[in-house]
């Protein structure tokens, strides 16, 4: 983690609403994994006091280019869109634990909800260059949402669901799950919370669903992976990026936090973004 | 009282405590220590032709009472900082003149539900609930390594009774690494129809005095500016033993959810901080600095040096900065390089000078205990 100067490389709105920047920040570019995310400063202290995170949508070590992918909410959001090429922003990061991707895993399922694109968008580039096969599956509201394909690798396959059916599959994108789950080693998933707690619920069946023999010694006589460890999420099958409104982004202020099936909050910020599915209660953390 | 503590911590004797130690656990660390900080790191300040005193004699060192002397006047906010080791990656933790430690209760707590926080027109609004593993756990922790900081750590102290508070208190007394303890009275009493201790004058006296009574460190209590006058409860706390004020913890407020079907906070109320407070807390810091002679660290939308300045010249002798580091985590440690040039640049010999200059005259002049003034 580290504070950087970076300048704005490019800025374009690739759809309504939804704009991708193009940050110069050599450290960043080469020191960060997918999943991992930035703190960005606004230029306006006096008027808006926090940062806005970004997940890291692409980096390029080899040009030191970083890019973030956002829609524009309200005034801090709006604030990044009047940037022009040249200006400078205040980069805080990496921040946040990465996705974890099991080394045997070679079919990457990676599915996205809306802005959860840029959650896991780099993490295609990653699973790309490391040789694995790659499927997305991406659902919006309406065609008009809907990631351009032209903005993803050629190797991804790009699956897409739409809520009103203009584009693709008519219905959520977990539905497309039940199709790619005997396919995939591994899913990595953001997007809504909604969305996220229902794959949650999809991937704890599956080893029941698929018939996958437990291998090796009975549960209980090997070593047990402590939950949230870097070693258990490789093996889980489903991470998900988890969002929360955050205030300082270093584990600080406790502001960003997710309950843990276990009880104790866990930070977006610092154990995650990324958590497996399992460590998560999905439903009535604080009653 | 406590004589059997007094043998483990001798930094605790009546003659230790007259020296102005920076952190009460290490008293060898001789006084003059932060004075040739300041020299070393304030370039700006030595480039100056112009400056009548050189900032070698800068004295930014700030006594809060019962030897508790800060190195520098700029400490930073409780909930703000974490335990100190969040932020030690792009921060130089031991530059600042203190740490408030997040605020820590007797049993673990989860804190409320989601979303804590948002931002609000210069401010932000958060509602944590105190989520913190409880004070044992946090003195396993992190107290060995505050013990090898040199920047003195306030821990934060709440509680939902008063005989919370003093058992908190109790296992935080005498613990190596831990420099004093800063009460967050803004916590409703149980025992007390959950009414706050810090809107009643008689139960912020209480809970103070019973503290008071449980240890002989440090002890700074945190006024809630969520009041219809805050002189009688900053007197109460006052002649009830506290060391020294901070003022002023948040003010409450709500915020409405995108949609407006409820409010936007898990927990609906929350505590709003940020540039936003700050002219309700000079007001709080001016109406305290001329009810009692203690010290007060205030706190409220510290942005840049023109609010420390503003701060001291109300009463206070020190200053917090909280939300501001979530945007600017080197601002603190900016702020003490440039309250340090800023005083060489004046020709003061000490920040301490330009505490209460904007104090109605005929006041007494506000406490900086432990220090001389100059006529």
């Amino acid at each position: 983690m580290r504070l950087a100067a970076a300048e704005l490389v490019e800025s374009r709105e690739i759809l309504p609403g939804q704009w991708i920047q193009a940050y110069h920040a050599p450290d960043l570019a080469s020191g960060s994994r997918a999943g991992q995310f930035v703190h960005v400063r606004t230029g306006d202290l006096s008027g808006m006091v926090l940062r806005r995170p970004f997940s890291l949508n692409t980096t390029d070590a080899a040009t030191g280019i970083v890019t973030i992918h956002f829609r524009v909410v309200g005034r801090g959001t709006d604030w990044f869109t009047r940037l022009r090429p040249g200006d400078e922003v205040d980069l805080l990061g990496p921040l946040g634990r990465p996705f974890e991707v099991d080394p045997r895993s070679q079919h990457v399922l990676l599915i996205a909800g809306g802005l959860g694109m840029a959650g896991v968008r780099m993490l295609a580039d990653e699973a790309i260059r490391d040789g694995r096969q790659v499927t997305l599956l991406f659902g919006a509201a309406s065609s008009r949402e809907v990631y351009p394909s032209s903005l993803l690798p050629d190797e991804v396959e790009y699956v897409v669901a739409t809520d009103d059916g203009s584009l693709g599959h008519h219905g959520y994108v977990t539905d497309l799950l039940p199709d790619y789950e005997a396919w995939a080693d591994q899913a990595f998933a953001c997007g809504p919370t909604g969305m996220l707690a229902a794959l949650a619920r999809l991937a704890a069946g599956r080893r029941q669903r698929l018939g996958v023999a437990t291998l090796g010694r009975k549960r209980g006589g090997g070593k047990q992976d402590p939950p949230g460890s870097t070693a258990a999420r490789r093996k889980a099958f489903l991470q998900v990026s988890m969002e929360q409104n955050m205030g300082c982004a270093v584990g600080a202020c406790l502001g960003c936090v997710v309950m843990a099936t276990s009880g104790t909050p866990q930070r977006v910020c610092r154990e995650g973004p990324v958590f497996a599915a399992e460590e998560l209660a999905w439903e009535g953390a604080w009653s | 009282m406590k004589a059997k503590r007094k043998v483990v911590t001798s930094g605790r004797s009546v003659g230790a405590s007259r020296q102005p130690t920076a952190r009460r656990s290490r008293p060898a660390i001789e006084p003059t220590r932060p004075r040739a900080r300041v020299e070393a790191r304030t370039p700006t300040a030595a480039a100056a032709p112009t400056v009548p005193i050189p900032p070698a004699s800068v004295d930014l060192s700030v006594d809060l009472g019962r030897g508790l002397v800060l190195p520098n006047p700029i400490l930073v906010a409780s909930g703000t900082f974490g335990y100190g080791t969040e932020y030690s990656d792009v921060v130089e933790v031991d530059r600042l003149g203190a740490i408030c430690c997040k605020g820590t209760t007797l049993k673990a707590r989860i804190g409320n539900p989601t979303p804590r926080v948002t931002e609000t027109p210069g401010g932000m609004l958060n509602s944590i609930g105190l989520q913190n593993p409880g004070v044992d756990a946090v003195i396993d922790k992190y107290a060995a390594t505050w013990a090898g900081w040199a920047v003195p750590v306030i821990v934060n102290v709440a509680g939902e009774s008063v005989g919370d508070y003093v058992e908190v208190t109790r296992r935080l007394d005498g613990v190596p690494g831990i420099a004093g303890i800063e009460l967050n009275i803004s916590c409703p009493n149980v025992g007390k129809g959950g009414l706050q201790f810090a809107i009643d004058a008689a139960a912020a006296a209480e809970v103070t005095a019973a503290v008071r009574r449980a240890t002989d460190l440090p002890l700074l209590v945190k006024l809630s500016p969520n009041v219809a006058d805050i002189r009688p409860i900053a007197r109460a706390i006052a002649d009830a033993g506290a060391d020294a004020l901070t003022a002023i913890n948040t003010l409450s407020g709500i915020a409405v959810g995108p949609t407006r079907q409820r409010p936007l906070l898990g927990n609906i109320y929350g505590g709003l901080s940020g540039p936003a407070v700050k002219p309700v807390a000079l007001r709080i810091v001016y109406e305290a600095a001329q009810t009692v002679s203690i010290p007060i660290v205030a706190i409220g939308g510290v942005t840049e040096l023109a609010d420390v300045l503003d701060f001291l010249a109300v009463g206070a002798v020190a200053v917090q900065v909280g939300t501001a580091i979530f945007a600017d985590p080197t601002l603190p440690v900016r702020l003490v390089d440039e309250l340090a040039a800023e005083c060489a640049a004046r020709g003061l010999a000490s920040h301490r000078d330009l505490v209460g200059t904007a104090l109605p005259k005929k006041a007494a002049a506000p406490s900086a205990k432990g220090v001389e003034y100059r006529p």
